[in-house]
């Protein structure tokens, strides 16, 4: 079972931030749910692993809520598939979740360095 | 599977996305010099499961919940058409259970919840007269006088308005054969305190009330079929009670009220009651001591029940004052007009109601029964279904599903049975009940029936559905069972001991209801009721004076009495079980009381000479009357067994004198000399305590038009037409009404005690019925679940009777613990039952060993072909297979 090894050293996506990352690798361009996975995973130098029960549902949500828009296209392969792009309303969505993000991942961070008082 | 057509395409979409995303990375893999097969092995591994992917994805599109609840449905009608036994079982228990109870909601709907059919009826009080006597005693008493009501209407600011109204009868002549109809005296704001409007016409003015006014409005009915419905009715003018009447409106179709039976037809004014027979007598709308007026106010908009109440106490405290000799003790109650009409129809209806949902209790209790039989069978399937990947809350809501679409099956089955027993109920009902000549299946009933559905299926679906989300797949897979599970076990068993003591239960309700009502039947009115039958007489006031009614009767009764096969004649009023009773104040020597409140009441009743006789009612002491005692002869009174007791203990009442409160003349209330003494008679009911009551010769104190009473020799069929030909003969434009053996009298009194005691007696059979099939379900079930242990204790050298034994003996133990539970139960609810309904003894101990030996004769039945089954287990088969 290599597959189950492999997935011990990658971290749990908080829930919510799997819509930030999609969004945030559309901006750079549509791009099929295969793209988009393999993407995520290259950025992450292996540690983001998606898998595919979480991104294509999300995928689909995200498509409902109007953030991105699908079509179907022929991908560099000749393979017909399902490309998604950002919609104005996701672009919108997208800077909110990312200053979200940032002012959270702040907090958390002033958290985990302040020294504390009983120790100094 | 199947999908409905809108999701077909957008499913295929998903499909195709998902391989596409499968095929690039196999191709990544490929051209990174990975091996076809390796390639494909490892993106599907790093895939996943493609359903999982699937169904995850599909629950964001939105539609997911109706789609999946549509698979479910398709599941569970698959999975219930794999069994049709049980799903036939099911159907029908449910069906019988949910039937019952829609067609007595209908029923209880119709009579005591349906508003009165007025617009804003929630606003229509009943204002009723109370008195409290000395003793801080009271005694509801319905009515109230002529002047109390002007009083109130004058003075109270809570009632949009404020009507008054008592149901009469008057004689239409002039329109084919003369004609008793019934009616309404009202006063003039009665229609618009309803907030009806007449169809045709206006309605009555107040300036109408005063004597002379003879306007009069008729029904639609009355319109219909007396005035050919001509549209110029209104204006045109009619006999009644031997004067001429205007007709001034015609009512709405359907409009009845005062609620009577039949539904009146014409409504006058208090014109009528203002009249008087002979210039200077008091005419009954200024006697402020005569009451036998009903009130009926619309409240004010916003304005309280109690607000309305407070006011109407203190103008009726301020009244008592004013005029302590007739109101003293006088005050009023003021009730929902919804309440007073529903009255005593409404606690036998409710304890019927709740007999009935015990029913689909013990229903429901025997479908949850065999739904946990079969989850046990099923286990391994929905085990099967969760290792492929159906998520604990998908299997669980199957399960859930499967138990809804029995109960709405059960629900429409039921609703086709509960029509027809809807049928049966309202011809099985005693007949004066408001509303069930209009009981029908109607939106209310269906909200109901679709809401006990509905609670059926979930009482009998969760306890399956949540052993599906704690059960252990990989174990319920692998097992296989040859005894039972011991909690499963113990669940069945808990539910037969459930179904058992509601069955018993019902049983004992029911029980104590036939014995209460055989006791009631058999209860001796104090009369002989065979062979007699009475009618009525309407002499219109305007033709016939006191005196010549008095010579009417006088003429008349030995005139019938000569009629062929005539044993007996005479009259009387109140008839006993007739329906109403009367209350005349009277003193006795020395005790002259000095106002209402302290004055001696007791019931009081007009007869005619010979009464006693054609009653076979016993004379204890003393003589009858006798057509010597007339209006010019000594004041006398008879009394009966009940007021000697009470007012001459020990001592001789003849020759004794009391004086009523009554009179033929305006200003003379005579001494009366105690001529006889009667048995007792049950006046109103036959489980009233009998109370004090005297009779006086009719010539001495006629105050309503009587009933004849005729007993005859043979069968009675035949003398009401020779009767009304003799009638017909001194005065073709009389009307006879009220033609009715004694037997039918009796038979209304016991109408209801009747309705109840049947429809309790039907549905006990039902529960007991059910909670035997249930019995039998879960025997036979255990049975086929423990023939490998049988085959073993056979083959170990156990003898047939032993092992039927066993199962018989499990069986008794069971339905004993639910017989002991039952009857503690009902024990309690004995006191109770009696309580709301009368003809109930409180303490019936005797009902009991009935209930226990039909409970455990059917419990034998019902136990016995299953445990026969078992002592027939065959070992060598059975070892064999196992």
């Amino acid at each position: 079972m290599v597959a189950t090894k492999h997935h011990k050293n990658r971290i749990e996506l908080l829930q919510g931030t799997l819509d930030l990352l999609i969004l945030e690798t559309l901006r750079w361009g549509p791009s099929h749910g295969y793209g988009i996975s393999q993407a995520l995973r290259a950025q992450s130098a292996d540690v983001l692993c998606v898998d595919a029960g979480s991104l294509y549902p999300a995928l689909h949500r995200l498509e409902r809520q109007g953030l991105v828009r699908a079509e179907w296209a022929i991908s560099e392969n000749k393979q017909r598939t399902r490309v998604y792009r950002l919609t104005p309303a996701g672009r919108q969505r997208l800077a909110g979740e990312r200053s979200k993000w940032e002012q959270l991942s702040a907090a958390i961070e002033s958290v985990l360095n302040r020294t504390r008082p009983s120790e100094s | 599977m199947r999908l409905p057509l809108w999701r077909r395409r957008q499913d295929e979409e998903l499909d195709e996305e998902l391989r596409s995303h499968l095929q690039m990375a196999i191709r990544d893999r490929v051209e990174r010099g990975e091996s076809l097969q390796q390639a494909t092995d490892a993106a599907r591994r790093e895939f996943g499961n493609v359903l999982l992917v699937k169904e995850t994805t599909r629950d964001m599109w939105g539609w997911v919940s109706i789609e999946q609840l549509w698979q479910d449905l398709v599941y569970a009608g698959r999975a219930l058409r794999r069994t049709p036994g049980f799903t036939t079982a099911a159907v029908l228990t449910l069906a019988l259970g949910i039937g019952a109870n829609a067609a007595m909601f209908s029923v209880v709907y119709a009579v005591i919840l349906r508003p009165l059919p007025f617009p804003d009826a929630d606003r229509l009080m009943a204002i009723n007269g109370l008195v409290v006597r000395d003793a801080g005693q009271v005694s509801p008493s319905a009515s109230s006088s002529w002047p109390d009501y002007f009083d109130w209407r004058a003075k109270a600011q809570t009632f949009a308005s404020l009507s008054a109204y008592h149901d009469t009868n008057f004689t239409v002549t002039g329109l084919g054969r003369s004609q008793h109809v019934p009616g309404a005296i009202v006063s003039a704001e009665f229609f618009a305190t309803l907030g009806v409007a007449p169809s045709l016409g206006r309605a009555f003015r107040r300036e109408e009330e005063h004597a002379g006014s003879n306007v009069i409005v008729v029904s639609d009915q009355f319109w219909r079929s007396q005035l050919g419905m001509s549209g110029d009715a209104v204006g045109r003018t009619m006999m009644v009670n031997g004067r001429s009447f205007t007709i001034i409106a015609v009512m709405p179709a359907g409009f009845r009220f005062p609620i009577t039976f039949p539904p009146p037809e014409l409504w006058t004014t208090i014109a009528e009651d203002a009249q008087v027979e002979e210039p200077g007598d008091t005419p009954m709308t200024a006697q402020r001591g005569a009451h036998f007026l009903q009130v009926i106010g619309r409240l004010k908009e916003g304005v309280r029940e109690s607000a309305a109440r407070a006011e109407l106490e203190t103008i009726a405290s301020a009244l008592a004052q004013q005029y302590p000799e007739d109101n003293a003790g006088r005050s009023v109650r003021v009730v929902p007009e919804l309440e007073a009409v529903v009255g005593s129809a409404k606690r036998p209806l409710l304890v019927l109601l709740a007999a009935v949902a015990c029913v689909l209790l013990i229903a429901c209790v025997n479908l949850a029964n065999l739904m946990t039989a079969r989850g046990t069978a099923r286990q391994r399937e929905l085990a099967l279904r969760m290792a492929l990947g159906a998520s604990r809350y998908r299997v669980a809501r199957l399960v859930l599903t499967e138990s809804l679409v029995l109960a709405v099956a059960g629900a429409a089955l039921g609703l086709v049975a509960g029509s027809w027993l809807v049928r049966l109920l309202v011809h099985l009902s005693p007949t004066n009940i408001r509303g069930l000549d209009e009981v029908s299946m109607d939106a209310a009933v269906l909200v109901f029936t679709a809401a006990i559905a509905l609670a059926c299926g979930l009482f009998v679906g969760v306890a399956p559905a949540m052993r599906v989300t704690r059960s252990q797949p990989r174990q319920d897979l692998s097992e296989t069972r040859t005894t039972a599970g011991r909690s499963q076990r113990r669940l069945l068993n808990a539910l037969i001991v459930v179904e058992t003591a509601l069955g018993v239960l019902l049983l004992a309700v029911a029980t104590f209801l036939v014995r209460g009502f055989d006791r009631l039947t058999h209860t001796d009115p104090g009369f002989d009721p065979s062979h007699v039958v009475t009618l009525r007489v309407g002499l219109p006031d305007s033709r016939y004076t006191y005196l010549k009614k008095v010579a009417f009767f006088d003429e008349l009764l030995p005139e019938l009495a000569r009629l062929p096969g005539i044993e007996a004649v005479s009259l009387v009023a109140p008839l006993p079980l007739g329906g109403s009773r009367f209350g005349v104040s009277f003193d006795l020597p020395g005790r002259t009381a000095r106002s209402a409140a302290e004055r001696l009441s007791a019931e009081f009743a007009f007869v005619g000479p010979d009464y006693f006789r054609a009653m076979r009612i016993p004379l204890r002491r003393g003589r009858e009357f006798t057509a010597a005692d007339g209006d010019d002869a000594p004041r006398v009174v008879v009394i009966n067994e009940a007021f000697a007791q009470q007012y001459f203990p020990g001592e001789e009442p003849l020759g004794k004198r009391i004086r009523p409160g009554l009179s033929t003349t305006e200003d003379e209330t005579p001494w009366r000399e105690v001529v006889g003494i009667a048995g007792n008679v049950k006046q109103q009911t036959l489980n009233e305590r009998v109370k004090p009551l005297y009779f006086v010769p009719y010539a001495q104190g006629m105050i309503t038009t009587p009933h004849i009473v005729l007993r005859s020799a043979g069968p009675p069929e035949a003398v009401p037409e020779s009767a009304r030909k003799l009638i017909a003969a001194r005065d073709p434009e009389l009307a006879v009404f009220d033609v009715r053996t004694m037997d039918e009298y009796f038979g209304r009194v016991v109408a209801s005690p009747r309705f109840t005691t049947l429809l309790l007696m039907l549905f006990a059979v039902l529960g007991v019925a059910l909670s035997a099939v249930g019995l039998y379900g879960v025997l036979a079930y255990t049975v086929v679940q423990r023939t490998h242990e049988f085959g073993v204790r056979f083959a170990l050298g156990a003898r047939p009777r032993d092992v039927v034994r066993g199962v018989m003996g499990g069986a008794f133990a069971l339905v004993g613990s639910g017989l002991l539970v039952g009857v503690v139960a009902s024990m309690a609810l004995n006191r109770a039952l009696a309580r709301t309904l009368d003809f109930v003894q409180p303490v019936d101990a005797a009902a009991y060993p009935i209930v226990a030996l039909v409970l455990l004769s059917v419990a034998a039945v019902a136990a016995y072909t299953p445990a026969r089954r078992a002592a027939r287990v065959d070992p060598v088969t059975t070892l064999r297979a196992g």
